[in-house]
C-alpha cells in the first residue's frame, strides 16, 4: 500500500519511488536520491525545491547540509518524514535514515555490522564446480544445506548433508551429495563444522560460485507455507505456517498484489528465509493476493508469480488458503478465443483412503491412456512409490514428486510440482479428466490419482502437452527414477509375453500394454479391447495349460467377455494377448 | 484416441434409431486419414495418439430396434471417421442419428444393450 504523505512534494517523490519498486526491487532510498527528498522538505515560501535542492548540494559538510533541511522543514513534513522511517515501504540506506531521523529530531543507532564470513576455525576457499572445499580443524566434520533448494524440500534449517571430514592438515573437499545435490551458480549454502562429540561450529553462509557462468535459477517459495488471515483495522497478519522451515531463500525479495485494490508490498525476507516479525499486508477478509519472489538476480521485475493466497471470510465456510496457477485445459475444451469452456471446482477429499489401489485409477475426457494405465500398474506393483510422491501440505496444498532424468549424464534429479485442489469439472460436477474410483463428489474423491495427472500436466505444460498420446514406459521413469524398459510384442511368441509379464510381476516391478492404432484393419471391433490405447498389466497364472494375463483398462470398465463386474479388469490368453497388444512397458530390474 | 466412451446421457438424445444389428457388407471405404499433429514427436509404441480410421459405408441387418423405426430390415449407414473400423460380421448396438451416420466413439462397442435399453425412457 502506498504511503500517504501530505506534503505534495515530498508525496511526488517518495510515490515515484515506490512505483519503481514495483518494477525494481532493489530501488530504495539511499545517499544518491536521498537529496530528492530533502528537497522536497527543505523549500520554503522564500525557497523554491529547485534553489534548495543547490543549496543542499553545495554546503560543504553534513551538518551544514542538516541546517538547511531543519530550517525548512514544517511541522507536517517532520510528521511525514516520521511516517517513511516509521511505515515506509521503500527500504532505506543507513546512512539515509541516519540523516533524515536527525533531521526530525530522532536518535539513530545503525545495526551491527553483519557477522564476519567466517568463524576462525572454517574457511572455504575456491569455487563449487565440484562441490566445497576449504580448512576447518584437523578431525571434524563439515556439513552443509542449499538454502535455496530447501524451501520448497521440505527440508528444516538444520537438515545438512555432510561433505566430508578435515585431514590431519585441516583441509578438506567433497562433493554435493544428497539434499545438496543439485547445487547451482548463485545458491546460497550454509556450511558448519561438527566436532568428535557433535559440537557444531557457527554457520557459515556463502554463494555458490563457479558452476556455470550465469545464475539462472530463481529463489524457489514455499507458498504453500505463506499464511494470511485477517488482523482487523484493513490489516492483514503475513506468517509462515511452518517457522521451522523457510519460506524462500535469505534476503528474497517477496512481492505480495492485492488483487483487488492492486496495492503491491515487497518484504524482504530474513537470513532464515523467513518473513520478518509483523509482517503485514494491507487487505480483508476475502482479499486474494498474487506471490511473486525474486532472489535479485532473476525475476528481477518480479512479473513472474508463483500463486495467489487469499484471506478467509469467518463464518463463510471458506478456507481461504493458496490459489495456485492451474495447468490449462486440453485444446479440445478451450473455446476459439482460449477461454475455457469448463469451470474449475475445489476437491477437499482424502489424498488416500486407503494403500493405493488400481481401482483408485480412472482416465477422463482426455487422450493420455498411458498415464492412468501406468499409474494404475504402480499402485498394484509398490503402492509406497505412489504414497512417497505425494505429500498435502500445511495449507492443503500438495507438492509431487517426479524424477527428470539427466541424459547425458543418465541421472535423475527430482522436480517438485505445487499444486492445489482445484480440478476442471464437468457441468454435473464430475471432473473432467482423471478421477477416483470411489466418488466423484467434492469432498469425497480420493485424491491422489487426479493430483497425480494435474501435476504431470503442470510439469510437461498443460493437459494438451499430457493429453495427445505418449508411453507408459515414461510416466514409469518420470516416477520412479529407474530407467524404462519398451519391448515390442510378437504374435507369434506369445510365451515370451507371458514370461516378461511375469518377470515383471513377481519383481513387483510395474508393467503395462499397448495396443496398435487402428487405422488400417478393423482388429479390435467386437473384441472388447480398444486400439491405440493401454492397459495396465496386473497378474498371470497358468489355468488348464493356458498362459493367462490379468489386465485392466483405465477407463476402469469396458472389458473382454462378461465376468459379471464391469470394472475394467479382465483375465485374457496371452496367445489372443499377443495378436491385440504391440507394446510391453516396464522398468529394468 | 482412447477415450472413454461418451455417457450413455449424451448419445440417446442425438440417436434417431438405435438398433441390435451386424454388418453384413463393407459398400465403400474413404481415403486414410492424415496423422495427427505432433505424433511424430512422440516415442515409439506411444498410444492415445489419435490416428483415425477412414470413413465407410456399410450395410447393418437389424436383429432388434432398441430406439426409432428402421425403413427396412437391412439399412445402409455412414461410419465417420473415428477410433474404429468396421468389418463384415461385426455386431451389436449402434446408434444412428437423423442423417444415417452411426455416432459414438467406438460404434457398436460403445455400450451393451441391456445397459441401452435401462437407460431409454420407459414408454
Amino acid at each position: 500500500m502506498p504511503t500517504k504523505l501530505s506534503d505534495n512534494q515530498l508525496n511526488r517523490v517518495y510515490s515515484g519511488l515506490e512505483k519503481q519498486r514495483l518494477t525494481d526491487p532493489s530501488v530504495k532510498l539511499d545517499d544518491a536520491n536521498l537529496i530528492n527528498v530533502l528537497a522536497a522538505v527543505a523549500d520554503t515560501w522564500l525557497k523554491s525545491e529547485t534553489k534548495v535542492r543547490a543549496q543542499i548540494l553545495a554546503a560543504p559538510t553534513r551538518e551544514a547540509k542538516l541546517a538547511i533541511v531543519k530550517n525548512g522543514l514544517s511541522s507536517a513534513e517532520i510528521k511525514d518524514i516520521k511516517k517513511i522511517l516509521d511505515e515506509g515501504t521503500v527500504p532505506m540506506s543507513d546512512s539515509a535514515k541516519a540523516f533524515l531521523s536527525e533531521a526530525v529530531g530522532r536518535p539513530f543507532t545503525p545495526p551491527p555490522p553483519p557477522p564476519p564470513p567466517t568463524n576462525g576455525s572454517l574457511k572455504i576457499t575456491g569455487d563449487q564446480k565440484v562441490g566445497l572445499s576449504g580448512f576447518a580443524k584437523a578431525g571434524e566434520s563439515i556439513e552443509a544445506i542449499n538454502l535455496s533448494t530447501s524451501p520448497t524440500g521440505r527440508y528444516h534449517l538444520d537438515d545438512t548433508t555432510e561433505i566430508g571430514k578435515a585431514g590431519a592438515d585441516g583441509s578438506f573437499s567433497g562433493k554435493f551429495t544428497g539434499q545438496l545435490n543439485p547445487t547451482r551458480e548463485g545458491d546460497i549454502l550454509r556450511v558448519r563444522t561438527r566436532d568428535a562429540t557433535g559440537k557444531t561450529g557457527d554457520w557459515v553462509t556463502m554463494r555458490a560460485h563457479g558452476i556455470s557462468a550465469v545464475d539462472s535459477s530463481n529463489a524457489e517459495l514455499a507458498i504453500f507455507r505463506v499464511g494470511v488471515s485477517d488482523a482487523g483495522n484493513g490489516k492483514i497478519d503475513v506468517s509462515n505456517l511452518n517457522a521451522s522451515r523457510q519460506i524462500s531463500e535469505p534476503g528474497a525479495l517477496v512481492r505480495f498484489v492485492n488483487t483487488r485494490t492492486g496495492d503491491a508490498k515487497i518484504v524482504v525476507l530474513t537470513d532464515d528465509g523467513n518473513f520478518p516479525d509483523k509482517t503485514q499486508l494491507a487487505g480483508l477478509p476475502g482479499d486474494a493476493f498474487t506471490v511473486a519472489v525474486s532472489d535479485g538476480t532473476n525475476n528481477k521485475n518480479l512479473a513472474a508469480t508463483v500463486g495467489k493466497v487469499t484471506v478467509a471470510i469467518p463464518g463463510d465456510g471458506s478456507d481461504g488458503g493458496v490459489d495456485l496457477p492451474d495447468p490449462k485445459l486440453h485444446k479440445d475444451e478451450l473455446n476459439t478465443d482460449g477461454t475455457p469452456k469448463y469451470k474449475e471446482a475445489r476437491f477437499r477429499g482424502p489424498l488416500f483412503v486407503s494403500n493405493p489401489s488400481p481401482m483408485d485409477v480412472k482416465q477422463g475426457q482426455i487422450g493420455d491412456c498411458y498415464f492412468p494405465s501406468a499409474l494404475a500398474a504402480l499402485a498394484q506393483a509398490d503402492p509406497s512409490v505412489i504414497r512417497d510422491m505425494i505429500v498435502q501440505n500445511e495449507d492443503k496444498t500438495y507438492t509431487v514428486t517426479f524424477k527428470q532424468k539427466n541424459f547425458s549424464t543418465g541421472k535423475y534429479t527430482d522436480v517438485r510440482v505445487n499444486i492445489d485442489g482445484d480440478l476442471w469439472v464437468r457441468p454435473f460436477g464430475g471432473p473432467l479428466y482423471g478421477s477416483a474410483g470411489n466418488s466423484t463428489e467434492l469432498d469425497k474423491m480420493e485424491l491422489w490419482f487426479p493430483l497425480l495427472e494435474k501435476a504431470y500436466a503442470s510439469w510437461k505444460g498443460s493437459y494438451d502437452a499430457i493429453g495427445n498420446g505418449g508411453s507408459s514406459g515414461r510416466v514409469f521413469q518420470d516416477c520412479m527414477g529407474i530407467d524404462s524398459v519398451t519391448n515390442s510384442i510378437y504374435e507369434s511368441k506369445p510365451n515370451e509375453l507371458y514370461n516378461m509379464a511375469k518377470a515383471s510381476i513377481d519383481a513387483k516391478i510395474p508393467a503395462s500394454m499397448g495396443t496398435y492404432g487402428e487405422h488400417d484393419s478393423a482388429r479390435y471391433t467386437n473384441s472388447g479391447v480398444y486400439g491405440d490405447h493401454s492397459y495396465s498389466v496386473l497378474n498371470y497364472k497358468t489355468e488348464n495349460g493356458k498362459q493367462m494375463l490379468q489386465l485392466r483398462n483405465p477407463w476402469g470398465e469396458s472389458e473382454p467377455g462378461n465376468d459379471g463386474v464391469n470394472d475394467g479388469i479382465f483375465w485374457i490368453e496371452a496367445s489372443k494377448a499377443a495378436k491385440l497388444f504391440q507394446t510391453f512397458y516396464t522398468v529394468k530390474h | 484416441m482412447a477415450l472413454p466412451p461418451e455417457p450413455l446421457n449424451e448419445l440417446l438424445p442425438r440417436s434417431s434409431l438405435i438398433v441390435v444389428a451386424v454388418v453384413v457388407a463393407v459398400l465403400s471405404v474413404g481415403s486414410k486419414p492424415p496423422a495427427p499433429e505432433g505424433a511424430e514427436k512422440l516415442e515409439k509404441g506411444s498410444t492415445s495418439v489419435g490416428q483415425k480410421a477412414a470413413a465407410q459405408k456399410v450395410r447393418l441387418k437389424i436383429e432388434r430396434t432398441l430406439k426409432g423405426k428402421a425403413t427396412a430390415a437391412e439399412i445402409e449407414v455412414e461410419k465417420p471417421v473415428g477410433a474404429y473400423l468396421l468389418d463384415v460380421g461385426n455386431k451389436g448396438p449402434f446408434f444412428i442419428d437423423d442423417k444415417g451416420v452411426i455416432i459414438g466413439r467406438y460404434g457398436p462397442d460403445t455400450h451393451r444393450a441391456e445397459d441401452i435399453v435401462r437407460a431409454l425412457p420407459s414408454k
